[in-house]
């Protein structure tokens, strides 16, 4: 899933606080489920940024709403209301979303609340952890599914660096070493021999190195033609 | 009720039930009558069905909010001075036997009270510690 993290309270306030009515808008999907963006966490945030406290002058006037993707333009169009009156929007989703909701409600200000983190996964309560980075070129046929791009502190490709001790990473202890973690995989599966197979040179461009990505979906909407 | 619900329009043509991308969508043709089915549990709420119907006959609404669905109904223990409700019995019973004790039904406000009221002395300030008291 896409994991976000809340901005600074400050920053919130100093970008929304120009602003007479802002709708803080929670997203029902990624992060509701990494507990950063969604209802209960827009309901806090709205509470939170009510206070005078936070503001010289008169805080702007808050309404808070979710809905279950932001990330879906007719969606939004079709079934977000925005209350009169609101001249922003206060985003709880990822930048995806908060992109969504700007253009199709351009020219109305949207501003993040969250900082979008990474594509993770939760292996413990509370946890999340970065997983994929979208390369758009997986490896992890050849990686016993840990990812080198993502879980490598340096990316690399062809086994750990100097760094690597004891299974742990150089950048600390509590970051395991992506490489001993395939190493010691692949020898469970018994399929070292795919670390010593000869591999061309990674091509990012499908990571975003040829610029913004876009998905053509043969056969549905724009792609039937 | 279902979530998914269709309006009149609805003309049985199953584009919906082939688009389907989390196959929350089916259907059963019996004794000369088609019925759609949608299984809530595989559903994504991605709105598929409702961008590919060619009759505009889905009303995604009601899959974006819903009413609440009652799951289980409980006893219930109040504050024995003021009513108000605290928890259910069996989480009573559990919390008596975690704490190998029974204690009074109270909430927060009248527990304070019940414990301010066993020490009168402290409270009405006959009772002071000296320095040097142990």
């Amino acid at each position: 899933m896409i994991v976000g993290d809340i901005k600074p309270l400050a920053e919130i306030v100093s970008a929304i606080n120009e602003y007479k009515q802002v709708l803080v808008l929670g997203c029902g999907s990624c992060v509701t489920v990494c507990l950063s963006g969604g209802s209960k966490e827009a309901e806090q945030l709205s509470h939170e940024l009510s206070k005078m406290r936070h503001y010289q002058g008169t805080p702007p006037k808050f309404e808070v709403d979710t809905i279950v993707r932001q990330c879906e333009r007719d969606l939004v169009l079709e079934y977000q209301d925005i209350p009169f009156g609101t001249d922003a929007i206060l985003s709880l989703a990822c930048g995806a979303g908060v992109q969504t909701l700007a253009d199709a409600l351009d020219p109305l200000p949207v501003i993040p609340a969250l900082n979008t983190t990474f594509l993770g996964a939760s292996a413990k309560q509370g946890i999340w952890t970065e997983m994929c980075r979208g390369c758009g070129d997986c490896v992890l046929t050849f990686t016993g599914g840990i990812c080198p791009v993502a879980r490598c502190a340096k990316s690399l490709f062809n086994g750990p660096c100097g760094g690597s001790q004891n299974g742990s990473c150089e950048v600390g202890l509590d970051t395991p070493c992506a490489w001993a973690m395939i190493f010691l995989r692949l020898q469970r599966q018994n399929k070292l021999h795919l670390l010593e197979e000869i591999r061309t040179p990674k091509d990012w461009r499908p990571g975003g190195a040829a610029g913004p990505r876009k998905r053509v979906r043969v056969g549905l909407g724009e792609g039937s033609n | 009720m279902s979530y998914f619900r269709v309006n009149e329009n609805c003309n049985g043509c199953l584009a919906c039930v082939e688009n389907c991308p989390a196959s929350a969508l089916s259907f059963s043709d019996r004794n000369g009558r088609r019925t759609l089915q949608h299984n809530m549990t595989k559903c994504a709420r991605c709105g598929q069905c409702w961008r590919i119907c060619p009759q505009e006959a889905i009303e995604f609404q009601y899959l974006l909010v819903g009413k609440w669905d009652e799951v289980v109904t409980l006893d219930l223990i109040h504050c024995q001075v003021c009513g108000v409700p605290l928890y259910s019995t069996a989480y009573g019973q559990k919390l008596a036997r975690t704490l190998n004790s029974t204690g009074d039904a109270l909430c927060p406000q009248h527990r304070q009270r019940q414990a301010a009221s066993r020490w009168p002395e402290v409270g009405a300030g006959r009772t002071k510690l000296k320095l040097g008291d142990k």
